[in-house]
């Protein structure tokens, strides 16, 4: 089971958030200021931290460089309800792994979470299968058990992205984010229109779906059963 | 001690130290004026006594020597006939003076005068002149009077100065105690027009006066503050407003969710309606932090050569899906070649939200057109549609500095995203133009000023 350090100096919010963490099966440590944070970041182990951008005590920055510097490799996800760019680049430049806005939907946060625990190993793999589905990457092929597929290179992409995240919640920011590259979302249902087309492909009329949309959240590709 | 206030103005010190360097130095001049004259008086008629005595015949020279000294009450004139040996003939100096120089010009030296009481050292003007049977010939003149002037200027001086230094302290305290009064009344005024919510304006009297400049100048000012602070009000009431509907809307849903869900299943679908609505207005809060942010930039850093065909191509990926479905037809027409230096994600934003305006408007079978290209020196982005455009009326709303026009707003946030287009426009320094009417046309500018 993995253990996440949570450091966010508002309690309600840290309450909320430990909740859903636990019932979704992880094992949550509180910490509500910047030292406080610091301390159990280096004594009690987590496999992953999120840390609030705003702290009492020490700033959650702050916390990330004092880690890294340590060569600390936690994965950690900043929260910051501060907007800006700047803010998201230095964000990432200091060492955090991902970074939320305030305020966030709890399955986002969530999403992301997992998204960091279960990071893709970097492989050297020119294939990669989910259940009957199989990508070449060198010769730019799909097929689904016996099924050629033809992909547009933009459906191509983002069956890459899902395959070497199978099984995992992805929402539509963060595919926006890293399959697309943007740093916004648009108020249009672009992901919507672009996984149905993928998935129109993908699952063929006679066959069990593998692309699973996961209403109000994103979308989730996994082998049939 | 503490100074009245007008003493320690600048004005004041300053007037005080020039009014008493001017005295110095006017003092200094008059001294060095006068002297001057008066030293070349003497020069002359030293001059030409010697002139005079060395033309008389050697016998009479020095009965002209006993007239001239003679007629001289003063006692200033000194002469004396010496032989060609050095030998006193004639007159009241005892010796040549050692430092004369005896060529025939005037000289400042030391000569001792004697009469019948006693022998007298004195600084003197003299002329040496040896004439042709051999005799030295001295005319000179006691100098006293120069030193006599100098004391008189000096007393003067010491007379003069402390009343010069009333007078300029009288003077820079007038002065520094204008300055300070119309100083202390501009305080007065500043304060009640801040007392008075910036209604107010500072009085102006002529236009010449530097305090009235300054008057203009800050009642500018303060025109230009009023105007930006009404704007925020309003744009606070506009804000406020348009949050309320979508929060009294949730705000209902879940009063009447609470009392009349019968199953779980009707509590959900509540709740989703609860939260479809905080999110619309959490969005139109992230869109307005997220212009104000961008205005707020500032600094170009993150600048840099952007290829715009690649980025207009990815929109047009990213919105091919969409348009099909809409079977709206999406075209570009790029030029490769085109390089901007602009914030690419920034820009990239832009270009999307005209692009996703553009497709969101246009109809059924019409047409959106992405075309990049250099025209007249700049460089072109315009994303044309077939859709109904933009009223004339609506225009300016919709790019309006601050967040403004519910009209634009009912068709689905259009008109923030217009709001953040022309933020960043602004930003880069390119510009935005929009045409109204059917077919509407959105083009950013950008000028190339190299390349």
């Amino acid at each position: 089971m993995a253990k996440i350090l949570l450091i966010e100096d508002d309690s309600e919010t840290a309450d909320e958030v430990a909740a859903e963490l636990m019932q979704r099966g992880f094992e949550v440590e509180l910490a509500a200021n910047g030292i406080e944070g610091l301390d159990k970041a280096r004594s009690g182990k987590p496999d992953m931290m999120v840390v609030d951008r705003m702290l009492p005590g020490i700033d959650g920055l702050t916390i990330v460089e004092a880690l890294r510097g340590e060569q600390v490799r936690t994965p950690v996800l900043i929260l910051s309800a501060l907007g800006a760019v700047d803010d998201r680049v230095r964000g990432l430049r200091m060492g955090g792994d991902d970074y939320l806005t305030k305020p966030f939907a709890i399955i986002e946060l969530v999403a992301r979470i997992e998204a960091l625990l279960r990071r893709p190993i970097e492989t050297r793999e020119t294939q990669l299968r989910v259940g009957p589905l199989e990508l070449d990457l060198i010769e730019r092929t799909a097929r689904r058990g016996e099924r050629q597929i033809d992909l547009l290179p933009r459906e191509f992409r983002l069956l890459e992205y899902m395959m070497q995240r199978n099984d995992q919640l992805l929402t539509r920011a963060m595919l926006l984010e890293e399959v697309w590259n943007y740093k916004f979302v648009p108020a249009t249902n672009l992901v919507d229109v672009h996984m149905g087309r993928l998935r129109h492909k993908v699952d063929g009329p006679e066959d069990p779906p593998m692309i699973h949309n996961v209403r109000g959240a994103g979308f989730i590709l996994r082998a049939p059963s | 001690m503490r100074l009245p206030d007008f003493v320690r103005t600048t004005t004041f010190r300053w007037t005080s130290v020039a009014i008493a360097l001017s005295i110095l130095v006017f003092s200094a001049f008059v001294y060095w004026e006068a002297g001057s004259s008066m030293q070349a008086d003497m020069d002359g008629s030293i001059a030409e006594a010697v002139v005079s005595i060395a033309a008389t015949v050697p016998e009479r020279r020095i009965v002209t020597i006993e007239d001239r000294l003679a007629a001289d009450p003063r006692r200033i004139r000194l002469a004396g006939l010496f032989g060609a040996d050095g030998r006193r003939i004639a007159g009241n100096l005892r010796e040549i003076p050692p430092e004369l120089a005896i060529d025939g010009r005037v000289q400042a030296t030391q000569a001792v005068r004697m009469d019948a009481q006693a022998a007298e050292s004195m600084s003197v003007r003299a002329i040496g002149r040896r004439l042709p049977d051999g005799q030295v010939l001295v005319i000179a003149r006691h100098s006293g009077e120069l030193q006599e002037l100098a004391a008189a200027i000096g007393r003067a001086l010491l007379l003069g100065l402390p009343m010069a230094g009333c007078l300029s302290l009288a003077i820079g305290g007038l002065l520094s105690f204008r300055v300070q009064r119309r100083v202390d009344e501009l305080h007065t005024q500043v304060r009640r027009i801040v007392d008075a919510g910036l209604r107010e304006r500072l009085p102006t009297a002529n236009l010449d006066h530097p305090f009235d400049k300054l008057a203009i100048v800050a009642n500018g000012m303060l025109d230009e503050i009023e105007v930006l602070v009404t704007e925020m009000a309003e744009t606070g009431n506009e804000i406020a407003h348009d949050l309320r509907t979508p929060l009294t809307r949730v705000r209902v849903g879940l009063e009447r969710g609470r009392v009349n869900a019968a199953t779980v299943a009707d509590l959900q679908s509540v709740a989703d309606r609860a939260i479809a609505g905080v999110d619309e207005v959490l969005a139109i809060i992230t869109s307005l932090l997220r212009i104000r942010e961008i205005e707020h930039y500032g600094d170009r850093r993150g600048f840099c050569d952007v290829a715009l065909a690649g980025l207009m191509r990815e929109a047009c990926d990213l919105y091919a899906p969409i348009a099909e479905d809409k079977q709206v037809s999406l075209c570009a027409d790029l030029d490769d070649e085109v390089i901007v230096r602009c914030d690419r994600d920034l820009l990239q934003e832009a270009v999307i939200n005209l692009v996703d305006n553009a497709v969101k408007f246009t109809p059924a079978h019409g047409e959106v057109r992405l075309v990049l290209t250099r025209e007249a020196g700049n460089v072109v982005i315009r994303i044309s549609d077939t859709g109904p455009g933009i009223r004339a009326d609506d225009r300016e709303a919709v790019l309006r500095r601050f967040y403004r026009s519910d009209k634009s707003r009912q068709s689905a946030g259009v008109g923030l995203g217009l709001n953040l287009v022309a933020a960043i426009v602004k930003l880069h320094g390119f510009r935005l133009a929009l045409s109204t009417g059917p077919n509407c046309v959105a083009e950013i500018i950008c000028p190339m000023s190299e390349a």
